[in-house]
């Protein structure tokens, strides 16, 4: 008898040849080595792209084969799909066959039975699942969501209310990265006081020698030189008892101070001449007053008047006549008496009547055009200034520290513009002023004023920290404060630098705070955060994102996976057989072994 | 803790040394010694590691310097371990697992050369690592790769026994050279911790991500590495049948590690190289 005699036997040898495979060892291999091939070609080649974006990165030919392979979203692809029913009929069929109901089987029935199990779920969830997202702003809600990939609006048969939104933050952390320019090497350090890191593969080290957490930097002054380039005192104004003002003043730059609180006047002079410092001394012009100044150009006209309220003055050869109505030494502070007012923008308004009637304007010294910009003026022909000297002051008690080549230090005190005393003044002393109860006191005076700018300790909280450093290298050692948020910090051969800068990663967690309404009725609420979502009635609601800038709304993940059961029993069961196949079963192989023996 | 690093990867390096010398120089008191210097570096090691969770207040593997020394540390503690039980509960002769401990302790040192060389400076966790299931999934992770890393050492002594004692398969056997079995036990305790690491990630990930399977290139390529050794430990079952001679077998199986365990540590550090990565969410830029 031959086999070609008998096409049943050979059909259902053919069968059974067919069975056989789709049960072998050979077959799973075969299947995980070719899934393993896939999943390398899935993180290859780039998926999901458009058909343009294949073509400009692949070519036109690979393009076509990618295509034609469904290679271009291997994932979703038939043949893939195909290949994981593959493996379950290989699991499931061997598993049948070679179960022989011993107890050290079990393991390999229940990984292969796990493995069907969270296929199963996976394509549970595949065909029934849901998976999309929704933003919901700050107390509003929403009743759908968006589905993913195509995203059309779902409805959902119940409202998820947000009540707040919360981002919490970490304090702001703040690291140290050293840069070797010629080796393009950047190298993290950290900051630990006292401190000393060799950066690799150069000469620099560096040393943290100190750290503020919250630091900034203070102007200090200091004497740069005993020569008087430029002269400052410190001075103090002493009252019955306390300090009533103190400061710098500069003999080369502001070199008054008006307080007009206490009616008084300081003035600070450096003379290289005996002329000078006697004139000083011994006599007291009149201060400056305000003036109000008229120009009429085309008629060549140009001219002051002291500015007193009330005053009246008609102009030569016009027909105008001009009033002072009101003066101000602080715009802003007008209602306040005079002498309360710090010369900070002084104004005068005038009345100006001539042919056309009456026409008033303010007319400001730091802003001389203003008014006549801002506003209609009747005569256009009149330009009036306010001219306000920027030391004027209406005290009448004046203090003028002189001091002069020969060290000659006296403070002269005048009152309403006469000398009535004059003392010598050494440093640190206080002097006596006359009967005015007043004293004063230089406590300081640098021949050659400047300022140094210095990093001082704010306070405690880590905020704005600066840490004190020392950077050795080629050039020797230097050592300097470097403030977070600030440029590199650059060793004097430009080849080093450091940066304090601050780190990422600020976002501490995100919260929100949810409620369920269903049929006008809370029925659930809960505050979600990453890692902890809501569930209600199939759905999940996973915090996702948030709004970058405003903070305003929350990025909600919205999913169903109704074969979620089946797959975490898939895993549950894998874990156990897998545990107990290899570690459960060897020894009970070798107790039974034992006995045997 | 710079100086610390520095410390313990030396302490690896005298390791290697004298687990080179106890090959060459079988005697017991060059095991104990060897298996002290192991012994000390992995308590330097772990010192290097609770130090760095007092310093960040959390579980220590959350970033690339603490993931190399973490690395570093649990390769030493497998070892360690799977030493003591040869030794002391299945008592087999004391150096059947011979030089592999030379190439555990290069192992440990290479990954406590990259922590030296990598930002150490502590950083806060980012929302979605502030999970219970990370510190679980990632320690699974971290013992799977140190055993299976033993495989993949086991696996090239095999390789270079067989290359020495090349046609004379015999000897092999005689001189009771049996790493390939030593490689295929590594693999058995490892997997069990692969397939817990990855199904703790998807559960990790559906917590945190509202999905269980992404498809994320992280996720693929914990996926491939757990289809090859699911592979590796299929084959046994089907090579009988096949045509490949028997000496052959254990050779193809030995190769299949050698390549396993690089996908491995592709995987874990090398995953931003791929064309795909920029689509990942668990991929962090170099
Ligand atoms: C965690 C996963 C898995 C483990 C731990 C595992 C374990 C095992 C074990 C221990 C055996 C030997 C059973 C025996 O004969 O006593 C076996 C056999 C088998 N496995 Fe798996 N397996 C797993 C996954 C898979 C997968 C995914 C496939 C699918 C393609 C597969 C296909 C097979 C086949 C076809 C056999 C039959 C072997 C025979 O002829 O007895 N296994 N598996």
């Amino acid at each position: 008898m031959t086999k070609v005699a008998n096409p049943k036997e050979k059909k259902s040898e053919n069968e059974s040849k067919i069975w056989q495979f789709l049960c072998s060892v050979k077959l799973a291999v075969i299947i995980i080595v070719v899934l393993a091939v896939s999943c390398v070609l899935g993180t290859v080649i780039l998926q999901q792209l458009t058909p343009e974006e294949y073509v400009a990165k692949y070519g036109e030919v690979l393009t076509k084969f990618f295509t034609a392979a469904q290679f271009t979203d291997i994932f979703h692809s038939y043949w893939f799909a195909i290949l994981l029913i593959l493996l379950c009929v290989n699991l499931g069929s061997c598993t049948v066959k070679r179960w022989r109901n011993t107890v050290l089987q079990i393991g390999f029935l229940l990984t292969h039975i796990s493995i069907i199990l969270i296929m199963i779920g996976c394509f549970i969830d595949l065909q029934l699942g849901e998976k999309g997202g929704v933003n919901v702003y700050e107390g509003k809600s929403v009743d759908y969501y968006l589905r993913r990939g195509d995203y059309k609006k779902i409805p959902l048969d119940f409202e998820v209310f947000l009540d707040d939104f919360i981002i919490e933050r970490h304090p702001p952390k703040f690291r140290l990265i050293s840069y070797v320019k010629d080796k393009d090497i950047q190298k993290p350090l950290s900051v630990k006081v006292g401190e000393k890191y060799n950066i690799k593969n150069s000469n620099y080290s560096v040393t943290i020698k100190d750290l503020y957490p919250d630091a900034e930097y203070s102007q200090k002054p200091v004497n740069i030189s005993d020569e008087p380039v430029n002269p400052a005192v410190y001075v103090q104004m002493f009252g019955s008892s306390d300090i009533k003002a103190e400061g710098w003043l500069f003999a080369k730059g502001r070199n008054w101070y008006n307080d007009e609180n206490h009616n008084m006047r300081l003035e600070y002079f450096w003379v290289d001449n005996e002329k000078e410092f006697e004139k000083l001394t011994k006599t007291a012009e009149k201060g400056l007053l305000p003036k109000l100044g008229i120009v009429l150009e085309d008629k060549g006209i140009d001219r002051e008047f002291v500015i007193e309220t009330g005053a009246n003055f008609t102009i030569e050869g016009t027909e105008y006549k001009i009033e002072i109505k009101e003066f101000a030494l602080d715009y802003t502070n007008r209602t306040k008496p005079l002498k309360d007012q710090l010369v900070n923008n002084p104004a005068v308004r005038i009345e100006i009547v001539g042919p056309e009637g009456s026409d008033t304007r303010w007319a400001f010294s730091k802003y001389p055009d203003y008014w006549d910009k801002a506003h209609q003026t009747k005569y256009k022909d009149i330009r009036v200034a306010c001219k306000v000297p920027d030391d004027f002051t209406f005290a009448s008690n004046k203090m003028r520290i002189v001091q002069n080549q020969n060290n000659e230090k006296v403070i002269s005190y005048i009152e309403n513009d006469k000398v009535i005393k004059v003392v010598n003044w050494e440093i640190g002393k206080k002097c006596e002023i006359g009967g005015t109860g007043f004293q004063l006191r230089i406590a300081k005076y640098f021949p050659s004023y400047s300022v140094q700018r210095e990093v001082v300790k704010k306070s405690d909280t880590m905020n704005n920290p600066a840490i004190l450093v020392e950077i050795a290298g080629p050039r020797g050692k230097v050592e300097d404060w470097i403030l977070g948020q600030t440029p590199a910090t650059w060793y004097p051969d430009n080849n080093f630098a450091l940066l304090y800068e601050r780190s990422g990663m600020e976002i501490k967690d995100y919260k929100s705070k949810l409620r369920v309404i269903d049929n006008g009725q809370t029925v659930l609420s809960k505050t979600i955060e990453v890692n902890d979502p809501l569930k209600y009635s199939g759905y999940v609601f996973y915090q996702s994102s948030y709004d970058p800038e405003g903070e305003k709304y929350s990025g909600l993940q919205v999913t169903k996976n109704p074969g979620i059961v089946v797959v975490y029993s898939g895993f549950i069961i894998l874990c156990v057989g897998v545990v107990f196949i290899f570690y459960v079963k060897p020894f009970l192989r070798r107790k039974s072994n034992k006995k045997e023996r | 803790m710079d100086f610390m690093l520095n410390i313990t990867f030396y302490a690896f390096i005298l390791g290697i040394v004298a687990y080179i010398v106890r090959e060459v120089w079988r005697t017991g008191t060059m095991r104990i010694i060897a298996l002290g210097v192991l012994s000390g570096a992995l308590l330097l090691n772990t010192i290097l590691v609770l130090m760095r969770w007092f310093e960040a207040n959390h579980a220590p593997m959350s970033d690339k310097f603490e993931s190399f020394v973490f690395f570093a540390w649990s390769i030493a503690l497998v070892y360690l371990i799977m030493e003591l039980v040869t030794i002391f509960i299945i008592k087999v002769h004391g150096s059947r697992l011979g030089i592999v401990g030379a190439f555990q302790c290069v192992l440990s040192a290479c990954f406590l050369y990259c922590a030296i060389g990598t930002d150490s400076t502590i950083k806060e966790l980012p929302p979605a690592l502030q999970s219970n299931w990370l510190v679980i999934h990632v320690i699974n992770y971290f013992i799977s790769y140190s055993a299976l890393s033993i495989s993949f050492s086991a696996a090239i002594v095999y390789l270079i026994y067989r290359a020495i004692y090349h046609g004379k398969a015999q000897e092999i056997v005689m001189k009771d050279i049996t790493f390939d079995k030593l490689a295929y036990i590594s693999v058995t305790i490892g997997f069990p911790f692969l397939t817990v690491g990855l199904i703790t990630g998807s559960i990790w990930a559906k917590g945190a991500w509202g999905t269980y399977w992404g498809w994320d290139p992280k996720e693929i390529w914990s996926l491939i590495n757990w289809l090859i050794y699911l592979a590796y430990l299929h084959l046994p079952l089907i090579l009988p049948k096949t045509k490949i001679s028997k000496s052959f077998r254990p050779i193809l199986l030995s190769i299949i590690l050698l390549v396993a365990f690089p996908t491995v540590i592709f995987t874990f550090m090398g995953l931003h190289k791929l064309p795909t990565a920029g689509t990942s969410d668990h991929i962090y830029a170099e």
